[in-house]
């Protein structure tokens, strides 16, 4: 941080804050899925798709819409009128895991960034755990929690957790070491600077950690879902997968990723209120 | 109250093959002292600072504050740092009240003191800012209202003004004197400026580098209160003379 200011502020390319660039940004950003649609929609009826092994978009929506509005029951189709479950399903375990892996990841990120002792004792198990995938986790996961919700939540925690707990650390250890100072020379307490300095110094981080990790979490959750749960959306995409429901497949794909794409627009925005402090930095330094 | 006896003291970084930062250093300081510290950069007037502060431990000697050994950080010694180190997530009123705030103060005791010290640094219309918002001078002037609203024994200034343009720092040393003029309390205050030095100290050390040490102790007798017009004055000329001739012959 330099105390040298400037009236010279950079100017934005792009101004968010005003309706109609907004608008413009929206659009600009259905250019390339109209694009693709159309692409796909135009492969599949002029020929069909790998020899009909994809269904093309309007079939895609069809069955979408069967799944997600159609009168439950086990007829003919037995995802009609299923999708809002499977995506609660979904979503609750990622919700449970994802608060899980900040619970454990943040206190155990801020103990190995603030005390080398700590860190010493802690840090290189846990870089000696975290290459192992999730998916290696599986059979433990199975083997101990057997087909139950448990084994998804666990797998979600796993692998939510590393991202978490190392941006902490960074977070952590980065922290300006006079703003630390300034506050023991006020009369802090050990655990005031950690509460009052370190851990709002560390939230820019410790965002980034949680961004990586819901993104991993999404991943863990199909994983599981698909081996070690029966329900929810990773469950039904495999379940589709097998009965040849390749239009289930590719609706559960797009339905993740929407989902994905939410959740992490939720995490900017709580990060955007937490970190109000930065936003003006940003524009002044 | 706000008396400091620092006797031998050495600070040595990296092991015994290290450099000696300082070297067999003897200050004190009386109650209402203002003393300057004076040096080229890397002379280790920081360290003496910081060790007084309690942020870093000396390698040898011994150093008291008010009688008692100083082993770490505390409010009765208020610290003014070179970059202010304002905590960026608090407003003004927020940074100037978290010394009382984490002390367990009662409210209706800091709040009115606050405020007071919030008008006599000239910032009582920026409470609300973040410290971001503020020029390098203002930020300043909160660091310092920061430690002020703590009633420390003494402040400790690490080339406050330094980073600050001549213009604001002017005014800066003019607001530092009519403070001091009014809190009266002891200052152990680091620079390498000498016109800076004579305007507001009472003494002037004057120390070398590699090893650190203090080589001359130079009462500045300028009548007080001072103020910046004090730098055309007949005597403060000759300070200065004096001042850069031992300089000169330091390095």
């Amino acid at each position: 941080m330099s105390s040298i200011t400037s009236d010279a502020r950079p100017r934005r390319r792009f101004a968010g804050g005003r309706t109609l660039p907004r608008i413009g940004a929206l659009l600009a950003s259905l250019i390339l899925p109209i694009l693709l649609v159309a692409l796909w929609q135009w492969a599949g009826t002029n020929g069909g798709l790998f020899g009909g092994a994809l269904p093309t978009p309007d079939r895609v929506w069809t069955a979408w819409t069967k799944w997600a509005f159609g009168t439950p029951g086990m007829g003919l189709n037995p995802y009609s009128g299923t999708w809002a479950e499977s995506v609660m399903f979904s979503t609750i375990r990622v919700a449970k895991g994802f608060a899980l892996a900040i619970l454990i990841g943040v206190p155990l990120g801020i103990a190995i960034g603030w005390s080398r002792l700590f860190a010493m004792v802690v840090d290189p198990t846990v870089q000696w755990l975290r290459p192992v995938p999730i998916t290696a986790w599986l059979p433990i996961s199975i083997a101990v929690f057997g087909i139950s919700d448990f084994g998804s939540i666990f797998l979600i925690t796993i692998g939510a957790f590393y991202p978490i707990v190392i941006n902490t650390t960074h977070g952590t250890r980065d922290v300006e070491k006079n703003w630390i100072r300034a506050a023991l020379m006020m009369g802090s307490s050990p655990f005031t600077v950690l509460r009052r300095v370190v851990l709002p110094a560390a939230l820019p981080s410790i965002f980034t950690g949680l961004r990586i990790g819901l993104g991993i979490a999404w991943t863990a959750v199909i994983v599981s879902e698909m081996v070690a749960v029966k329900s929810g959306l990773g469950y039904v995409l495999w379940d589709a997968y097998y009965v040849g429901r390749m239009d289930i497949v590719i609706a559960d794909m797009i339905s993740i990723g929407l989902l994905g794409y939410l959740s992490d627009f939720l995490i900017v925005r709580v990060e955007h209120w937490v970190l109000r402090w930065r936003r003006l930095q940003s524009f002044n330094t | 109250m706000g008396t400091v006896s620092m006797t031998g003291v050495c600070k040595v970084f990296g092991g015994t093959q290290g450099v000696r930062a300082l070297d067999n250093v003897d200050v004190q300081l009386a109650e209402g002292e203002f003393m300057a510290l004076l040096g080229p950069s890397g002379c280790g007037k920081s360290t003496l600072l910081n060790i007084l502060a309690g942020f870093e431990g000396q390698s040898a000697g011994a150093i008291s504050f008010d009688g008692k050994s100083v082993r770490r950080p505390g409010p009765d010694r208020g610290v003014v740092f070179q970059e202010a180190a304002l905590l960026p997530w608090l407003n003004v009123w927020q940074n100037v009240i978290f010394g009382p705030q984490v002390q367990g103060v009662p409210r209706a005791d800091y709040e009115p003191r606050a405020i007071e010290i919030l008008r006599v640094v000239g910032l009582e219309a920026f409470h609300k800012s973040l410290p971001v918002q503020l020029s390098g001078g203002m930020r300043q002037r909160v660091g310092i209202a920061r430690a002020l609203v703590m009633q420390p024994k003494a402040l400790l200034m690490d080339e406050p003004f330094g980073a600050l343009d001549a213009q604001t720092r002017l005014s800066m040393q003019q607001l530092l004197l009519d403070v001091w003029q009014r809190f009266k309390t002891t200052v152990m205050f680091v620079t390498h400026d000498i016109d800076e030095a004579i305007l507001l100290a009472d003494r002037v050390c004057i120390m070398t580098a590699r090893p650190g040490r203090i080589v001359r102790d130079i009462p500045i007798t300028l009548p007080r209160p001072r103020s910046i017009d004090d730098l055309l004055s007949p005597d403060f000329v000759r300070f200065k003379a004096e001042i850069m001739a031992e300089m000169r012959g330091v390095h």
